[in-house]
């Protein structure tokens, strides 16, 4: 306090302390309207919302889960999208099937490049609608090359295919050596015995480094909370897969396993009009993807020189 | 007495400026970021699973109207009938068949009714190795000619396939050649892309390509 008791006969008679009456107010008034200024300045705080309940803050690391406490958190992730969504999902923890181990083929010389795949991979999969989260992304390459570098990815004719292009779709290549994996330093995402790679989004952080390590550019970043029409909301739903995700989560394509657990097929290969896209087990020497490594030109794995050994593979018609 | 006009008129200044900086973060006068533009929602017929065309067996098996394959409500039977050309020998279709446009094979190379139509029995058709099939067999004529075709799409490897991959849980169906090709034209039809991504940066209308900057 800078108000001597002695400084002058105009000063009111200090009190005990040796603050006088007007040296408090003046204090006093600078202590509340900063307060309140920080107050002020905290106001965004009121918009927060979705806080995690403490069972979600709590929740331990999927494979740490007892399947007791898997039957509680299936119950509250289906309790919490029927409150924000109003629909009751179907929400399932399928596990991968013994012997399987899956496997896709795409037929370059079949794309015709319509994008349907990528809208019902959007529709099955309950990803943001805006802004935009699509796992797939076609190509529309050049003729003879294989030069991503002048791929176009917004193309939009009136009508494909195009003259002097084919057209490539790239999504998750489910690699078995998959550099996503090495890098995440909370082990949120691993790859499972059927060769999904998975994410556990309660246990990711956002850090977006296996965004950073995949070559493919295949896995999307939930910069806001994603939105989906309650009229559009899949309820068919897996832990690992199609539930909402929470902001600030990675997520990616994952053979649409609630589906393909289920012995299915994924959304894409279904909506394909060309019969472009093959999915199958491996492991089975009479499935289609089978046949197709054994019989067709299979002649890529995207990047194949990084190593990452893609279970994606791309081919031509003989 | 100088010391003390000087700490007043420090607080006061203080004070008026926590003050301004509290109407400023109540009315939030700085943080108004502009709304991100809403992305239009895609149509749902680009996430139909519908073929692109529609077979007899399957108009058979929905009980759908079969009017178009019954040839002898207008042609007479046990008399064939009679095919005509113009004078580069190219088929000349008849007003009554005018939707058929004949586009199999390059350079009219398959300019016959009755390479696959057996003349004797409209209602069947004819392999060139001597079998009658019925229209719900189309796919067994396509592959008497369409070798490699046939048996990939046998394999699972041509076409579509819908339903389970595990066929221990579940069934599965294989859409016939003429679910998705025209037989009298087969080449697959161009269509309507779905919308092209919406990139980060969005403007309302599509980035410039890759291919425009370089």
């Amino acid at each position: 306090m800078s108000d001597h008791p002695s400084n002058g006969e105009r000063n009111p008679a200090p009190d005990a302390d040796g603050m006088s009456r007007r040296s408090f107010l003046r204090m006093s008034a600078v202590f509340g309207s900063g307060l309140a200024a920080l107050a002020a300045g905290l106001s965004p705080l009121r918009e927060l919302q979705n806080f995690p309940s403490l069972d979600e803050f709590m929740q331990k690391y999927y494979k740490e889960l007892t399947p007791a406490e898997m039957e509680k958190v299936l119950k509250r992730i289906e309790l919490e999208v029927e409150r924000q969504y109003g629909i009751r999902p179907h929400v399932r923890d399928l596990k991968p099937i013994d012997g399987v181990e899956f496997a896709y083929c795409l037929n370059l010389t079949r794309c015709i490049g319509c994008r349907k795949c990528v809208h019902a991979c959007v529709a099955e999969n309950n990803q943001s609608r805006s802004p935009e989260i699509q796992y797939i992304r076609v190509l529309q390459m050049q003729n003879g090359s294989m030069d991503m570098e002048k791929a176009v990815h917004d193309y939009n004719p009136e009508k494909v295919p195009e003259k002097g292009h084919f057209y490539m779709p790239v999504q998750c290549q489910q690699c078995k050596n998959p550099p996503c994996v090495k890098v995440c330093p909370v082990h949120a995402t691993w790859q499972e015995p059927d060769g999904i790679t998975v994410i556990d989004y309660n246990w990711c952080i956002g850090c977006r480094y296996c965004e950073a390590a995949c070559p493919y550019w295949a896995r999307r970043f939930n910069f806001t909370k994603p939105t989906i029409p309650k009229d559009r909301l899949n309820p068919n739903m897996d832990y690992l897969s199609n539930r909402p995700r929470p902001q600030g989560t990675m997520e990616k394509c994952h053979f649409c396993l609630q589906r393909t657990r289920a012995g299915r097929y994924p959304a894409c290969v279904e909506v394909c009009p060309t019969g472009t896209r093959k999915f199958g087990n491996v492991l089975d020497p009479n499935s289609e993807v089978s046949y197709i490594l054994k019989n067709k030109r299979v002649f890529i794995q995207l990047k194949e020189e990084l190593g990452t050994s893609p279970r994606f593979f791309y081919y031509f018609d003989v | 007495m100088k010391e003390s006009e000087r700490t007043s008129i420090v607080l006061t200044i203080i004070t008026g400026a926590f003050a301004v900086l509290t109407v400023a973060f109540l009315f939030n006068i700085w943080g108004h970021t502009a709304p991100l533009p809403q992305i239009p929602l895609v149509d749902p017929a680009f996430i139909q699973t519908k073929t692109v065309r529609t077979s007899y067996a399957e108009l058979a098996a929905s009980k759908q109207d079969l009017s178009d394959f019954d040839c002898y409500g207008c042609h007479e039977k046990g008399k064939p009938p009679i095919l005509r050309f113009d004078d580069k020998h190219i088929l000349v279709v008849p007003e009554e068949h005018k939707d058929i446009v004949m586009g199999h094979g390059r350079n009219n190379r398959n300019n016959l009714c009755t390479n696959c139509h057996d003349e004797n029995n409209l209602e069947h058709f004819q392999t060139r190795d001597g079998r009658e099939l019925k229209f719900s067999e189309s796919s067994q004529l396509c592959g008497s000619c369409h070798g490699p075709t046939f048996r990939d799409w046998n394999a699972g490897a041509h076409g579509r396939t819908s339903g389970h991959w595990n066929r221990e849980m579940g069934a599965f169906t294989r859409k016939d050649c003429v679910s998705c090709h025209n037989p009298h034209s087969p080449k697959f039809p161009g269509r309507q892309p779905a919308p092209a991504p919406h990139t980060l940066h969005f403007t309302g209308k599509p980035s410039p390509s890759a291919e425009g900057e370089h």
